[in-house]
């Protein structure tokens, strides 16, 4: 303990008092609670408790349980979910602590906006303000939109493939442990990053710099990142190898493919952020990477080789979701399932090639920003494929039932539209010169993420509710106030940032020049308008929890499944 | 080659149409502006001769102007009009705080350049319109990022 609190003491932490005593406080806490961890693999192993349960109902394996009563039956939510450690259980483990951090994160959302209703800062102060910035980003990319998408991956991917057994559970579940540590770090750590943790800043541990805990956050990041990779390696596992024989390559549903394409993403790109992180964790004490000299730009490269396939990574999955959901209530096919793949695997191709867009004023040459622009015109074609693909469904369909997920659908679709064409143009060198960095990027990501990762995240909510409860229903119309609001909201609050943006509005700001008070306070209404929307929802799920069960607890997402032959997204819904 | 296979066709040509209409005029954009882009001094980018140089050095969380007669403003920028001026851009440690990124964006003259510790970055602009513009920092930088802002004012 001694010569760990004098390597603190000598090093640029410059910790003393209360934070040293805080840090022995999360040593200790640290302790603990890998002795808890240990327990909970060890000695309460979940592979015993799944052994007692398969023995119980007459099985000699557990796989073999797993398989006949479990894989093929809905899985409603429970507390058996942390020590079931099959596909299912993690993956409604990933699903509702997303759901529980996108209504944190969200939270900070509302707080951020609120504190921007006089043009110097009043109720919340710029230092407050930064950390609900940086809490708002980081955790909705990497807890809420990553945490979703892989919940509702592992959750549907073993009846999509009809898993013959299901055996990278301990890794699964300890990956989703070590996410959630990642991401509770990230939550006390008060870091006031935003989420690009650009050295020097992160370096600067104090409270005007990057914040004083601001290490917490780095370390955090990285057990995210490994949490992300055990998980992205097994379902690359399930999918290449546990799949079942009857399904081939080209009759994979199109949520395998985005999900497959996801996590191949997120392992082609993380690695170097990952470094990069490990290196600036060693700066904190020894300052030779990315404090001086040129290796300043060094992490931004670093960060944004990652930092764009995430935002990618945070729309993919729920692509797939949509060719998933417009058959179920069109009653047709999806329009085309080759160019589904191809948009889908295209993206992830393209996507990869454009990273540098965000880094084209920082000087890096006239070839640089000649190629990243170039690219940034090219990946818009398989979003066009997508985008077509999912019009041909609508367009041919007979009939379309607007039920609520199918709402979000539409919804989804039309912001992505607008959030895509707003995103395209900055791809203009000289319009970048003038948006980087203001509201319109903002405008243009809140458009695709409200639609598309919270949007669709809802649909495939609302069509497994009655999974989720054991046969429960939602209440419609209070989910269409749910819908009508999250839509109204996103597109005042989206709409309004382009608008400023294009003005020239700062983005990440604790306050705003006079002038520009009109779309902050048209954006302000729009935030509360969602974060309205969204209690509507918790008090809908609260309330029809407690009903009885009324209906077939069947998930909407397998009814097509059992019957052999195409894909399941080309059989149709009833 | 069906129906559907033709109309799909027919949309992928439409939209690479214009998107390589469009990347083709930015790429044209760019070999004929590139002294409007940030750029790194040590790639040595060619500025009209008549420009007036004018270092900017951003700090923990205000800019500072260094005018070619030694004079300095912080957060005001007075410049000629019709008269082209090179930007060279830093990041300076202040006294109490670390050299950290900045980015100077002057909107409504197109104007963004990042300001990065050890490396100065340049680009030159022609302000043709007298008046006052406002300029600010769009890297997020710390405590009081939001206060790094400032008026351009354009002078006969």
């Amino acid at each position: 303990m001694f010569s760990f609190a004098s390597l603190f003491s000598l090093s640029s932490l410059g910790l003393t008092g209360t934070n040293l005593s805080l840090l022995y406080i999360s040593i200790i806490l640290g302790v603990i609670a890998i002795v808890l961890f240990y327990f909970y693999f060890r000695v309460i192993p979940a592979k015993e408790y799944l052994h007692e349960q398969a023995e119980a109902a007459g099985y000699d394996r557990p796989n073999e349980y797993v398989r006949e009563k479990l894989a093929d039956k809905p899985r409603e939510l429970s507390w058996r979910i942390f020590l079931y450690d099959d596909s299912k259980s993690i993956g409604l483990r990933y699903l509702f602590t997303s759901i529980l951090f996108l209504f944190i994160a969200g939270s900070f959302g509302v707080l951020m906006r609120v504190s921007l209703t006089e043009p110097n800062p009043t109720i919340i102060g710029p230092a407050q303000y930064n950390v609900l910035m940086t809490e708002h980003a980081t955790l909705m990319i990497y807890m809420f939109a990553l945490g979703a998408a892989l919940g509702l991956g592992l959750y549907l991917l073993p009846s999509h493939l009809k898993l013959k057994k299901d055996t990278m559970g301990v890794y699964t579940s300890m990956a989703y442990w070590i996410w959630l540590a990642g991401g509770i770090f990230i939550l006390i750590s008060r870091a006031a990053l935003r989420w690009y943790f650009y050295p020097p800043l992160s370096l600067e541990l104090t409270q005007s710099g990057g914040g004083e805990f601001a290490w917490l956050a780095v370390l955090g990041l990285e057990l995210i990142f490994i949490g992300l990779m055990i998980v992205s390696v097994a379902i690359i596992k399930v999918i290449a190898f546990d799949r079942s024989p009857d399904i081939k390559l080209n009759q994979m549903s199109l949520f395998t493919w985005s999900i497959l394409f996801t996590v191949i993403m997120a392992i082609s790109s993380a690695p170097p952020l990952m470094v990069g992180l490990g290196m600036m964790f060693y700066d904190y004490f020894n300052p030779i990477f990315f404090i001086t000299g040129t290796n300043t730009l060094l992490f931004t490269i670093l960060f944004w080789f990652w930092g764009h396939p995430i935002v990618y990574m945070a729309i993919i999955p729920y692509f797939g979701l949509i060719y998933e959901i417009l058959p179920r209530f069109t009653g047709n096919k999806v329009y085309s399932y080759n160019s589904g793949v191809w948009g889908l695997g295209l993206l992830l191709i393209l996507s990869e090639l454009v990273w540098g867009h965000h880094l084209l004023n920082s000087g890096l040459g006239i070839a640089w920003i000649t190629f990243f622009t170039t690219m940034s015109f090219l990946v818009v074609i398989p979003s066009a494929i997508t985008v077509f693909n999912f019009i041909g469904t609508l367009w041919t369909a007979k009939s379309i039932r607007m039920t609520v997920p199918m709402l979000f659908v539409i919804n989804g679709i039309i912001d992505f539209i607008i959030g895509g064409i707003t995103g395209v143009m900055q791809s203009f060198a000289p319009f970048n010169e003038q948006v980087h960095g203001t509201y319109w990027v903002t405008g243009h990501f809140h458009f695709i993420f409200i639609g598309i990762t919270m949007g669709i995240s809802f649909a495939a909510f609302y069509m497994l509710f009655p999974t989720f409860t054991g046969g429960r229903k939602y209440n419609v119309s209070l989910a269409r106030w749910h819908f009508a609001l999250t839509a109204f909201g996103s597109y005042l609050m989206a709409f309004s940032w382009s608008v400023g943006g294009f003005l020239g509005m700062p983005r990440a700001v604790a306050g705003y020049f006079g002038f520009f008070q009109g779309y902050q306070d048209a954006s302000i209404i729009g935030g509360v308008i969602i974060g309205i929307g969204q209690i509507i929802f918790l008090y809908n799920i609260a309330v029809s929890w407690l009903k009885a069960p009324s209906t077939s607890p069947d998930n909407a997402f397998e009814e097509d499944n059992t019957g052999g032959g195409r894909a399941p997204s080309l059989s149709g819904g009833k | 080659m069906n129906d559907r296979t033709r109309k799909e066709l027919i949309w992928m040509v439409g939209v690479l149409a214009i998107l390589i209409g469009a990347a083709i005029g930015n790429v044209m954009y760019i070999s004929t502006h590139n002294q409007n882009l940030a750029q790194n001094v040590n790639s040595n980018p060619s500025y009209p001769s008549n420009a007036t140089i004018i270092k900017v050095d951003a700090t923990q969380w205000s800019w500072a102007f260094v005018y070619s007669n030694g004079s300095e403003t912080v957060n005001v920028l007075n410049v000629t009009v019709n008269k082209p001026v090179v930007l060279v851009v830093t990041s300076l440690k202040g006294a109490q705080s670390f050299a950290v990124i900045h980015d100077l964006s002057i909107p409504k003259l197109d104007v963004q350049v990042y300001a990065i510790p050890g490396q100065n970055n340049s680009l030159s602009f022609t302000p043709t319109v007298v008046g006052s513009y406002y300029f600010e920092c769009v890297e997020y930088c710390g405590l009081d990022h939001y206060e790094m802002r400032g008026i351009l004012n354009v002078v006969a």
